[in-house]
């Protein structure tokens, strides 16, 4: 179901579990209702796959997700011929083509004849499709999450412009298929490398950072509500604390939860040095960065 | 409305900040389905279509302020008497201006009476003015006497503005002539700030690496610039070694063509040229593809030091990358490829110091480096080429023309940013290091072997 105002996206994001802030509701209402894909960056392990998911859920759409990588190719992204399939049928129906050229003489009409069946063996019949064009022949709409799109080749990003701007691919033995439904498009960034000017122009643009305290405590609680609020205070205001320290790898939401799992876990009840040095390991995931965090943990707690 | 963003629009563009047509009616389109009252959704509606990348969004911010909240576009509010005054002020200082005949009072004028368009076009050209100079008497001074031209002239307007006000006596009310009096004031500094503080991007992607690990402990640790010959030759000794660990490391992956799952598909799709027979066995282990590496080194003082082991190294290396192209300068670019190709490593790097085409006795000019590197070798780069620029950052107070490194930025895959000094003296003196930082995707120092094997092994493997 499609959204309706930018309350209606703040009240359903919130029933999937996810507590989107005021631009994140707008940008997503605005990009529905101007059927635009939405490019949202921001540092890892702040949301930005969760929200794609989130939408899905509260707008009950499936999730067609495409993860990006170095060598990702339209073979895998968008179809690929099913060739062992186009061989058995060609052995399958072997007698029918001798059939077809009983009455033909020379081998150039030979060539004639088949080649006007081959439509047969080049149909949507003998395409395993991919996600991208899963996600435009679906007959219900679809959230399509192009996760990293960062990690892609240019080739690759270049080869999205046509299906983000017309909703719609060209296969050369086919032809130009258009999205039967409009799919709700979300395409994810690390900031590794810039996006062509072409892409971004095409998409709305969502920068999410780190949350803010407040909304960080409102997940927190969400996700793990048996915590104890003055446990919480401390448990984001040593994160935010954390967050300010030159680290290599600044602890996400994911590891705030996981260290609140932890901490529960433990039976604490508040966050102390020795308790923090303890549970290290779940917050920091590189050495260096433990060292830096031993350095400064009077000041962090 | 649509009139204030078409306004707006031509704004950012002559700030230098690029908005196309098709976002312009994108915003359009999405203000419709907003409160456009409501300034917060409002502001989102802009930001969204307009900023296209977290990099764009403090140039964005300090628009949005300048044109939305300085200029007081709303000025339905305001008190009729104010506003009497301020119109008066204004036509004043138009006469004022078409008396001294001067461009730049008349952008100022411009700028004054609500539409900054005209002072943030010539603020931009002012700020990338590409000046042509002979190498022996490089001065900013072009730059600068432009910049200190318009300062006068907005010292001058002050004084004027305080003169036209205080003319009015006894017939405005004392409250009147202070908010007029504050009100140019504070449009004044306003384009004091514009023509003195750029708005640097918001380098989110940034990679900033300050430590290293210490694997070698005595030679590893000791800055290139101060090692002996003994220690040098040694130095020369341990890259070699590392180089061959990295050369089988990588070919070890650049050779996995023929490894991993069977492709049935792809075996049986070649197959079909052969009757059905698997002549050609395709495997689904793809080898991966080798990057280009550009480098652009400053070859003035000690960075020398660090930029020929890094040359060393990077040439030792070819076989990894698909091509290592190399430049180096020190007010001018020159094209060393082809002395790496035709030499011995060590011999070629000896030989830049005495038959590349360099004049030493100049003094560093990165802003020039680069509008010569955008001239003539621009074409170098494409979106798989990392470029690796060494050097201390020491532009001696010449224009640092960071435009242009934002340039390339766009036009390669990666920028890394490679310099010999130790961290705490950055930004100090004549860097522009803290001016480059935002163009950059990754900055490192390099002052010694463990720093610089540190980036290499992160660089191949």
């Amino acid at each position: 179901m499609d959204f309706k105002s930018v309350e209606d996206v703040q009240t359903r994001l919130e029933s999937s579990n996810y507590i989107p802030s005021r631009e994140i509701s707008t940008v997503i209402f605005l990009a529905q209702a101007t059927q635009k894909p939405v490019l949202v960056e921001g540092p890892a392990g702040v949301g930005k796959t969760e929200l794609a998911k989130a939408v899905s859920r509260c707008m009950a759409r499936d999730l067609i997700r495409m993860q990006c990588y170095e060598g990702l190719d339209e073979t895998k992204a968008l179809y690929e011929w099913e060739y062992a399939k186009q061989l058995l049928y060609t052995q399958m129906v072997k007698d029918k083509i001798d059939h077809l050229l009983t009455d033909v003489t020379t081998i150039s009409e030979a060539v004639e004849k088949i080649s006007s069946q081959e439509d047969a063996f080049f149909s949507e019949k003998f395409i395993q499709p991919r996600p991208l064009l899963k996600a435009i022949t679906s007959d219900k709409p679809v959230v399509l999450l192009i996760d990293e799109v960062d990690k892609s080749d240019p080739e690759f990003e270049a080869f999205l412009l046509e299906l983000l701007s017309d909703f719609q691919v060209t296969i050369p033995e086919i032809g130009t298929m258009a999205a039967k439904s409009m799919p709700f498009v979300f395409l994810t960034s690390n900031n590794y490398r810039d996006m062509s000017d072409a892409l971004k122009r095409r998409c709305v643009h969502l920068y999410i950072d780190y949350p803010e305290l407040h909304t960080e405590r409102q997940i927190v609680q969400m996700k793990i509500p048996g915590i104890k609020d003055d446990l919480l205070d401390k448990l984001v205001g040593t994160i935010g604390n954390l967050r300010k320290l030159d680290l290599k790898k600044k602890p996400c939401i994911s590891e705030t939860l996981d260290w609140a799992k932890s901490l529960l876990a433990l039976g604490a009840d508040e966050i102390t040095p020795e308790i923090l040095k303890d549970t290290l390991n779940v917050i920091c995931k590189y050495k260096k960065d433990e060292e830096l965090v031993r350095k400064n943990i009077e000041y962090l707690v | 409305m649509l009139e204030t963003i078409l306004k707006f629009t031509a704004c950012c563009r002559a700030a230098n900040f690029y908005i196309s047509t098709a976002q312009t009616l994108d915003c359009v389109e999405h203000l419709k389905l907003i409160d456009p009252t409501d300034e917060d959704s409002f502001k989102t509606v802009l930001k969204t279509n307009f900023v296209k990348t977290q990099r764009d969004n403090p140039k964005f911010e300090s628009l949005y302020r300048l044109y939305f909240h300085d200029m007081e576009i709303d000025i339905d509010t305001e008190i009729n008497e104010d506003k009497e005054i301020k119109d008066n002020v204004v036509d004043s200082l138009k006469n004022f201006a078409k008396q001294e005949n001067d461009p730049t009072f008349n952008v100022l004028m411009e700028f004054l009476s609500g539409d900054p368009h005209d002072y943030l076009g010539e603020i931009t050209d002012i700020h990338n003015r590409i000046e042509i100079q002979q190498a022996a008497l490089k001065s900013n001074m072009g730059q600068l006497a432009l910049r200190l031209d318009v300062m006068l002239k907005i010292n001058k307007l002050r004084s004027r503005v305080l003169e036209l006000v205080k003319g009015f006596g006894e017939n405005a009310a004392p409250e009147s002539r202070e908010n007029v009096e504050l009100h140019f004031a504070k449009l004044l500094d306003k384009a004091y700030e514009i023509l003195t503080k750029e708005p640097r991007p918001d380098n989110v992607g940034l990679k900033d690496i300050k430590n290293t690990d210490k694997k070698y402990k005595n030679i590893g640790e000791k800055p290139f610039a101060n090692l002996t010959p003994d220690e040098m030759s040694l130095t020369r000794e341990v890259i070699d070694q590392l180089v061959k660990k990295l050369k089988d490391i990588t070919s070890r992956r650049f050779m996995s063509k023929n490894k991993g799952v069977l492709d049935i598909k792809k075996t049986l799709k070649d197959a079909n040229k052969f009757q059905g027979v698997p002549v050609n066995i395709h495997y689904k282990n793809k080898p991966l593809r080798k990057g280009k590496i550009v480098t652009l080194c400053d070859i003035s003082g000690s960075v020398w030091s660090a930029a020929r082991f890094m040359l060393n190294i990077l040439f030792s290396l070819q076989d990894c990358f698909s091509r290592v192209k190399s430049y180096v300068f020190v007010s001018e670019v020159c094209d060393v490829t082809s002395i790496f190709d035709n030499n011995e490593i060590n011999d070629a790097i000896d030989k830049i110091m005495s038959e590349a085409d360099i004049e030493y006795d100049v003094p560093t000019d990165y802003g020039a480096t680069f509008s010569e590197f955008k001239t003539n070798h621009m074409h170098e780069l494409n979106s798989k080429t990392t470029l690796i620029i060494i050097g201390d950052a020491r532009s001696n107070y010449m224009n640092p023309h960071a435009e242009i490194l934002e340039e390339m930025r766009a036009k390669c895959k990666r920028i890394i940013w490679l310099n010999p000094e130790p961290l705490n003296t950055w930004d100090t003196g004549d860097s522009e290091m803290y001016t480059y930082k935002a163009h950059v995707n990754e900055v490192r120092p390099c002052q010694n072997l463990n720093q610089l094997f540190d980036f290499i092994e992160d660089l191949v493997l």
